[in-house]
């Protein structure tokens, strides 16, 4: 079901990320935001009591008028701030049905372009680390290890076990773009991790895999998962994270969704009639 | 907690805990929560803040500019509770009948009088009256209209409105580089603005001649005289597929029906943008459920479901004139019926309160407060729709309703200022018991000419209803008073039968004071065919007789001097023997010269002379308009079945103060010197009344 689920998004995001992959990710943050900006304007106007939010907000505002209109009577102006305060709590109740609503479409869209825009793929040449994390009851030095890798990865370090987190790292560098696999057997498992090196401007990479469960497959989409009772708990690949630059500020990709997609919420919002 | 909630309970909190930092933004939809939520609590705060550091400061500066405010003050608080033509005879009826319980605590207390009224007694000149403290010469508002001596033509006496001086001529557009020119015609003074020169606040609600708002230290919505969308004084629209005409107040939109749908448009304002001026029309959709009697109304992007015979609650709509501009207006719907014909009711077009065209109140965001705190508002000055009763577009039920919501936001309003308003003064005007006397007094009068032509559905008791409703808002509104508070109701005039109509003009005619053109033997109205060059008086609104006077009329033949004054005296000496043959009764009681009443610098305004008509008595609907026919007197059979444009000593108004007042004789002019006086401040020189306290 979940895989299903993974599948048909994966494909739908490729799909509407196809037009932006070779230009900047300016492009894809923009449109990805616009059309989440809708969607959730679109909820919010069917799933929330468009009334009474409108008769909340205008007692907020009346009450603020009234600040102005009697701003020489403290008595007035401290019961209109107690007004707005309460007339605020329930601006919030009303929010919280859609609130709950668009929580389930906005984590799917989340999950889902944080691999599009949180990580950056190698360059060629770039080194990156790869982690294998183990059960707790698993000692990385008791255990035979075994990596390979087409020419395209150049695995440049032993094997480093730390048992203090359970976890065996390697170093590598990338020689070639496109997107590899490494082959990594511990004791008596064969794991299999991709590798994203010299892809477009904007591209999917898939940093983590992990063992087998609904929660960490909703959140990690793009593998497939390990087997449930392997004692391989995640391997993980360290990209380079990525950001938006503004006025020279790195900025989180989230950050950036954030503003806009709420400037193009509130944007759209008188055009389609909707009371926020 | 059922488990299906618990269920939902758990799935939702689950995402929350999502082990992702992603999870700590949920999107938009928080993200409008979020934000407007912590704008409001920002602001809050912010203000909180400010209002307590900047408090000391203010109230030092409070009491070195206002230091003088309340030093003499008999009182903290006055409420003024104007009852627009509350009638002395039935209201003493009822007090005796022990129908009025809280008007009989409050005579118990203080006093109740009669109060008399101003020449004419006409609501416009005696609320100015009311809030000037002067006679109608002082105060320049002598009726509704008053006339252009150049045309002969009607013009609102209280406030001309005019487009921008300047303008831009771009393409088919005239693009206003001034503002509008909105111009008050109401002189002197109104006494709230002598109260905030003395720091004194006040709440001053729906007061008549209050357009435009003029500045003081307090709030003001405007009341009677305010204009709809379309400037007029109120105009309804009615919307129907048989023929129908409509005398006045109103305009008739014929439709069609097309299968189930009628598309039709309101009528709204004329497009100054345009510099060909044309009406602008807003395109509305009707779509008739003949099944279960309804109907959608389509209108500016929105969709109002409505049964037959259910008002609608206001409707905001919008016109666009152009260049982006927008025009909002507040209206209410009415669907009589749907088949085998369509007829419906449109209520004038009542300026937007929220996002007001034209200023309505003082401050100017006042009006916008109350349109948020209480919701949308009557903002036109003749609230109550008595037209379209007149014209039996409405029924009197539905009548009611309307008169009764608009009453309902009048009070709303009150008990709103009331709260806020602890110190000062709060007046505020009801024009409810205007409104429902007019249209129901026939009740009264079994012998009502009226009563054997109109919708007649309801009894006597309407009226006894209505002043009952009265006193208990009297008592509402004492238990909203401070302790040392003083509370006045009163009203501007009192109310007699309106049975039989006098159409001056024809009688001017008749007696060789009018011509008319030759060959002529009637006018239509505004005088359209009367030979001016040979008319040497002539009448115009609902009392007033203008002499033709040469220099002052456009085509005046009339000398100042002797012959003015004899002019007038044979007028008066002719006019106050008129007998009705038909009833054989006197049809006027005095007649008053402009010299003889009250001086003041605007007396050339006032009409040369007043016809007090006798009890059952008015001017003739033709010829409040400049008909001129060979009728003299007229059976009143519309609704319009009582009045109170007659000769001002036989309508005095009422008045109620919790305090003694010793003074043999009020008026309404002494109202203004004795809240002055209630206020500790010396009333002004030129105010024509004293302080009853």
């Amino acid at each position: 079901m979940v895989h299903i689920l993974n599948s048909v998004l994966s494909k739908f995001f490729e799909i509407i990320f196809l037009p932006f992959q070779n230009i900047s990710p300016w492009f894809g943050m923009i449109f990805i935001s616009l059309l989440t900006g809708l969607i959730m304007l679109f909820i919010f106007k069917l799933t929330s009591d468009q009334e009474g939010i409108k008769k909340t907000k205008n007692k907020i505002k009346a009450h603020l008028l009234e600040l102005r209109l009697y701003k020489d009577d403290l008595r007035t102006s401290f019961k209109a701030q107690g007004h707005i305060l309460l007339s605020n709590f329930k601006y919030m109740k009303y929010s919280l049905k859609p609130l709950l609503i668009m929580i389930i479409p906005v984590i799917l869209i989340l999950i889902h372009s944080n691999f599009w825009f949180a990580y950056d793929s190698l360059g060629i040449e770039e080194t990156a680390l790869l982690k294998v994390k183990l059960s707790d009851d698993f000692v990385p030095t008791e255990l035979d290890t075994e990596i390979t890798a087409n020419d395209s990865i150049q695995i440049e370090t032993a094997p480093l076990r730390i048992n203090e987190q359970n976890e065996i790292d390697w170093r590598f560098s990338a020689q070639k773009a496109g997107v590899h696999e490494i082959k990594i057997k511990i004791g008596e498992q064969l794991i299999t991790k991709s590798v994203s090196v010299s892809q477009n401007p904007l591209s999917q990479i898939s940093p983590f895999k992990k063992r087998k469960n609904i929660m960490d497959q909703l959140l990690y989409p793009l593998e497939k998962p390990l087997e449930k009772n392997s004692f391989v708990k995640s391997v993980e690949i360290t990209y380079p994270s990525s950001g938006f630059h503004v006025l020279g500020i790195n900025f989180h990709w989230i950050v950036v969704f954030f503003i806009l997609s709420i400037v193009f919420g509130f944007s759209f919002k008188g055009f389609f009639g909707v009371e926020i | 907690m059922n488990k299906n909630k618990l269920l939902i309970v758990l799935f939702f909190g689950g995402l929350l805990a999502l082990p992702v930092s992603l999870s700590a933004y949920i999107g938009p939809g928080a993200g409008f929560a979020f934000l407007s939520s912590f704008l409001v609590f920002f602001l809050t705060f912010l203000l909180a803040v400010f209002s307590l550091l900047s408090w000391p400061f203010r109230f030092l500066f409070k009491l070195v500019k206002g230091r003088k405010s309340y030093k003499n003050s008999l009182v903290d608080q006055v409420i003024v509770v104007g009852l627009d033509g509350m009638e002395p005879t039935l209201l003493e009826k009822f007090l005796e009948q022990g129908k009025l319980p809280n008007l009989n605590t409050l005579k118990q207390k203080g006093t109740y009088k009669r109060l008399d009224t101003t020449i004419p007694s006409i609501s416009p000149v005696a609320w100015s009256s009311f809030m000037t403290g002067c006679h109608p010469a002082k105060h320049n508002i002598f009726d509704f209209l008053s006339r252009d001596p150049n045309t002969y033509m009607p013009d609102l006496s209280s406030a001309q409105i005019q487009g921008p001086k300047r303008v831009l001529s771009l393409g088919p557009y005239k693009i206003p580089l001034s503002k509008p020119v909105i111009k008050g015609l109401r002189k002197s003074i109104p006494f709230w603005k002598i109260l905030g020169e003395n720091s004194i606040f006040s709440t001053i609600l729906r007061i008549p001649i209050t357009f435009p708002p003029e500045k003081f230290k307090g709030h003001l919505i405007s009341g009677m005289c305010a204009p709809d969308l379309k400037g007029s004084q109120g105009t309804f629209s009615y919307y129907s597929s048989e023929k129908t005409d409509i005398g006045e107040g109103g305009m008739v939109i014929p439709v069609k029906i097309h299968g189930n749908q009628v598309q039709t448009y309101i009528s709204g304002p004329v497009n100054s943008l345009r510099k060909e001026e044309k009406e602008i029309r807003l395109p509305i959709t009707i779509d008739l459920h003949k099944k279960n009697n309804s109907v959608s109304i389509r209108v500016s992007g929105q969709t109002h479901h409505l049964n037959t015979n259910q008002l609608s609650d206001w409707i905001k709509i919008t016109f666009k004139p152009g260049l982006g501009i927008k025009i909002r207006a507040i209206c209410r719907f009415y669907v009589s019926e749907i088949s085998p014909e369509f007829k419906m009711y449109l209520s004038p077009l009542n300026i937007d309160p929220e996002k007001p065209s034209l200023p309505i109140s003082h401050p100017f965001i006042y009006s916008v407060y109350l349109a948020k705190i209480l919701g949308s508002y009557n903002t036109l000055g003749e609230a109550d729709d008595t037209w379209a009763l007149n014209e039996q577009i409405l029924d009197e039920d539905t009548f009611l309703k309307l008169c009764y919501d608009t009453h309902k936001e009048s009070e709303s309003m009150l008990f709103n200022a009331l709260k806020k308003t602890r110190k000062g003064l709060v007046a505020c005007w009801f024009q409810l018991t205007d409104s429902v006397q007019h249209m129901f007094f026939r009740y009264l009068d079994k012998n009502h000419p009226a009563l054997k032509h109109t919708q007649c559905e309801k009894d006597e008791k309407i009226i006894e209803k209505l002043y009952m409703e009265m006193d208990d808002l009297v008592g509402r509104v004492m238990d909203k008073q401070e302790k040392n508070s003083c509370l006045i109701v009163m009203s501007d005039h009192g109310f007699k039968q309106f049975k039989r109509g006098v159409n001056i003009n024809s009688w001017l005619y008749k007696n060789n004071y009018l011509s008319l053109k030759q060959g002529k033997t009637h006018s239509r109205e505004w005088f359209k065919d009367v030979d001016w060059k040979n008319t040497r008086a002539y009448g115009l609104g609902l009392g007033g007789i203008y002499i033709n006077v040469k220099g002052r009329e456009q085509q005046g033949i009339v000398s100042l001097g002797e012959e003015y004054q004899s002019l007038k005296s044979e007028l008066k000496s002719k006019l106050e023997h008129l007998k009705d043959e038909e009833e054989n009764q006197n049809a006027i009681n005095k007649i008053y010269d402009r010299d003889e009443i009250p001086p003041g610098p605007y007396k050339g305004n006032c009409p040369d002379l007043i016809v007090g008509y006798h009890e059952g008595y008015r001017v003739s609907w033709d010829s409040v308009t400049g008909k001129v026919d060979s009728t003299l007197f007229q059976d009143n059979t519309k609704a319009w079945s009582g009045d109170h444009c007659i000769d001002p000593a036989l309508v005095p108004g009422i008045l109620f103060c919790d305090r003694k007042i010793n003074k043999q004789q009020t008026g309404i002019v002494d109202i203004a010197p004795t809240i002055l006086k209630l206020f500790g401040i010396h009333p002004p020189e030129h105010m024509d009344g004293s302080s009853l306290i």
